[in-house]
């Protein structure tokens, strides 16, 4: 028996898997659950291991140690990987086809039989909200759409599991918001759905549940609220911007005050308990010191926050 | 499955004009450029540009000139006076393809090692003294027959040790042209040219199939380029998924490059059949299935070249190296009868050769069905194993 226990619903089910390319480990030992109708982000600096996982899933690659099961079956068999549908982080279609011939096309590769195939497209056309471009050929659609034929393209084969790399990568704010549509159209259909993502307000907002992959290991995961709460508790997070680079005594100040640099030299941040005074009231003490303010914030820890805190990264922008 | 890929192939064809332009309109037009160009060199198309200087002006070469100039093959350029410097400028500078200077009697006996008569040619165009030099010896036996009657005489009056009084006086009557020269004599040697019968040229014939081969081998290389593309933008990683794998993937392309290789080569044949009367409708079946064998051939090549590449700039590369060198060797540029022996033999390494050998063999010499099955076999067998490569090779970088 696995060390985590199949429950009812559950979708995809890793468990201890290891990994290694010749000179280096990449998955040391992860193990994570999937449920049906639900969205899982995985998040992770560069190097984490979270396209090696994918691969792992789609059984691209054979994992040295550990199981990977799609509703309790490997998915080392082919039958069984036919059930999940990917999108890759590149535009995986042809650009010289209408998002109607590319779904046609792709249809007949995921198996989907001849007289099925029209069926399937209009209901994909629909779910990825493509209707009205249907038959402008991909290459002339805006980012936004064309990251939708993407998807299209992988859920043709109804499949149980779609795993999607980057999905939002290079789309501007409104073709994120339909894109972000299209996946909660999905999940509310009861398809599992894992992505991979660097943006973190995405993950926050989509997501059912985050990991954190750090070193071919999960940190941690569940629910964006808990983990939040989890970490940071009450306190709220102070973002202060100077106008000069401290020196290094008001350097060593901002750090005994629990603030350590971030982006720049000129920009510190850190964790205040939630009695700790107002703004003005702080802004006061930095002037005494020399320090002149140009901004300071206070706000509630986000998911950008919980990564630096896990990984020692800050999130890619 | 491998009808959605075949379709995604015609789709991207159709819809860039240049790639459409590229297939189905340059290998006609090279083929008729090549044509056109080869087919003088074989025939009266080529006239060749000589200039001709005569330093003598006597009544004999005067003669000789006039014949030169009536000699179809050649146009005269240049002055008739004008010194042996300035003929060697002429050929060296290319604006006379060769010279022909005479500058010695046509009387008596020539100085040896000084004849009176000089071909001048450049060594770049060495072919164009030869045909000269033939032209010059035709006009001497038909414009001044004398000459001949005349060395011959010399040389028999040196052996038998001198002709009596009277047949002195008929020979300097003959020579004066007072009397007739013997009626003229048959020639030691003739020549015959072979073709097929009511057929092309064969130049054109054998241009037709190798130019087939080159373009074939070219656009079957740009079409699975295709392979890498979609490796690097995830397709493949999409379709590792489905039931066909990268499996549909090249099965479809080699369907695809040799359907589109067969148009093709047809395009070529019709041209070659309506413009030149190269006899493609009698040779019809024979002619389907080498083409046909010969399109999988190149398909298979390009497949398993792109496979085993990573990038398309590889792939690019690599590809320009092979075409150009097969068909160098395998007789698609120049004909491989001009080839050295150890070049012709490394020639049956390239489809190339097998491909222009079994169009020779079915327009030019008639070959029966066995030495042309020999052929197509090869061509075939060459295509299907490529097609292996590739299929294995797309299969296991697809996993890396």
């Amino acid at each position: 028996m696995s060390a985590l226990a199949m429950e009812a619903g559950t979708v995809l089910a890793v468990d201890d898997v290891h990994f290694s390319w010749p000179q280096r480990p990449v998955l040391r030992g992860l193990s994570m659950r999937l449920a049906e109708g639900e969205l899982y982000a995985l998040l992770g600096p560069n190097g984490a291991g979270k396209t090696t996982l994918i691969k792992a899933i789609c059984g691209r690659i054979r994992p040295g140690k550990g199981r990977i099961r799609l509703d309790g079956e490997e998915t080392a068999s082919c039958a069984v990987r036919q059930r999940i549908g990917l999108v890759p982080q590149e535009l995986a279609v042809y650009t010289h086809l209408t998002p109607r011939e590319n779904l046609e096309v792709f249809a007949r590769l995921a198996g989907v039989a001849r007289r099925d195939v029209g069926e399937a497209v209009t209901r994909v056309l629909q779910a990825a909200m493509l209707q009205e471009r249907a038959d402008d050929l991909v290459r002339t659609l805006s980012g936004g759409y064309q990251r939708r034929v993407n998807i299209a393209a992988a859920i043709l084969h109804r499949p149980r599991l779609l795993i999607l790399d980057e999905p939002t990568v290079g789309v501007d704010v409104d073709a994120r918001g339909s894109i972000h549509q299209v996946l909660h159209n999905l999940r509310a259909g009861g398809m599992a759905v894992l992505l991979t993502t660097h943006d973190l307000e995405q993950a926050e907002a989509l997501s059912d549940r985050v990991g954190f992959l750090v070193d071919g290991r999960l940190a941690d995961q569940g629910t964006p609220q808990q983990l939040l709460k989890q970490y940071f508790g009450d306190a709220r997070e102070l973002v202060l911007v100077l106008r000069q680079t401290p020196d290094t005594a008001q350097a060593e100040w901002l750090r005994e005050q629990g603030l350590t640099p971030a982006r720049t030299a000129s920009t510190w941040a850190g964790l205040q308990p939630a009695d700790s005074g107002d703004a003005e009231h702080l802004s006061g003490r930095l002037q005494a010191r020399g320090m002149e303010v140009r901004e300071l914030r206070l706000r509630q820890p986000d998911l950008n926050s919980l990564f630096l805190k896990l990984t020692g990264h800050e999130a890619a922008p | 499955m491998t009808l959605a890929i075949f379709r995604v192939m015609l789709l991207n064809l159709l819809r860039d004009r240049g790639a459409l332009a590229m297939a189905f309109l340059l290998p006609p037009a090279i083929f008729v450029i090549f044509a056109a160009i080869f087919s003088g060199t074989s025939g009266d198309a080529l006239e060749l540009r000589v200039h001709l200087a005569d330093t003598v002006q006597s009544e004999r070469t005067q003669q000789l000139t006039q014949t030169l100039r009536e000699q179809s093959g050649m146009r005269i350029v240049g002055s008739a006076d004008a010194p042996e410097a300035s003929v060697r400028e002429a050929v060296r500078d290319a604006t006379a393809d060769a010279g022909i200077v005479i500058r010695g009697s046509l009387q008596g006996r020539p100085d040896a090692g000084q004849p009176p008569i000089l071909i001048i040619g450049d060594q770049g165009r060495a072919m164009a003294a030869a045909m000269v030099m033939g032209q010059v010896q035709n006009a001497l036996e038909s414009a001044l027959p004398e000459l001949g009657v005349e060395r011959a005489l010399g040389q028999v009056q040196e052996l038998t040790g001198g002709f009596t009084p009277e047949q002195q006086q008929r020979i300097g009557r003959m020579l004066a042209r007072e009397a007739d020269l013997p009626t003229e004599q048959p020639r030691l040697v003739g020549m015959q040219e072979l073709g097929a019968e009511g057929g092309a040229d064969g130049a054109v014939n054998y241009y037709a199939g190798a130019v087939a081969v080159l373009f074939l081998l070219f656009s079957a290389m740009q079409g699975a380029v295709t392979l890498i593309e979609e490796r690097q933008s995830g397709v493949v990683d999409r379709l590792l998924l489905g039931p066909g794998g990268t499996r549909v993937v090249v099965s479809g392309k080699f369907v695809f490059l040799s359907v589109q290789g067969t148009l093709q080569v047809a395009l070529i044949f019709v041209v070659a059949w309506l413009a030149y009367g190269l006899d493609l409708p009698g040779n019809l079946l024979p002619w389907l299935l080498t083409t046909v064998v010969t399109a999988m051939a190149a398909a298979g090549l390009a497949l398993a070249l792109c496979a085993a590449c990573s990038t398309r700039q590889q792939a690019q590369n690599l590809s320009t190296f092979f075409v150009l060198i097969l068909s160098a060797v395998g007789g698609s540029m120049v004909p491989r009868f001009m080839m050295p022996p150890w070049l012709q033999e490394l020639g049956w390494l390239t489809p190339n050769a097998w491909a222009i050998e079994a169009y020779q063999g079915i327009f030019w010499r008639g070959e029966p069905l066995d030495v042309l099955a020999l052929r197509w076999a090869v061509l075939a067998a060459s295509g299907l194993i490529a097609f292996g490569i590739a299929l294995v090779l797309s299969a296991r970088l697809a996993r890396a």
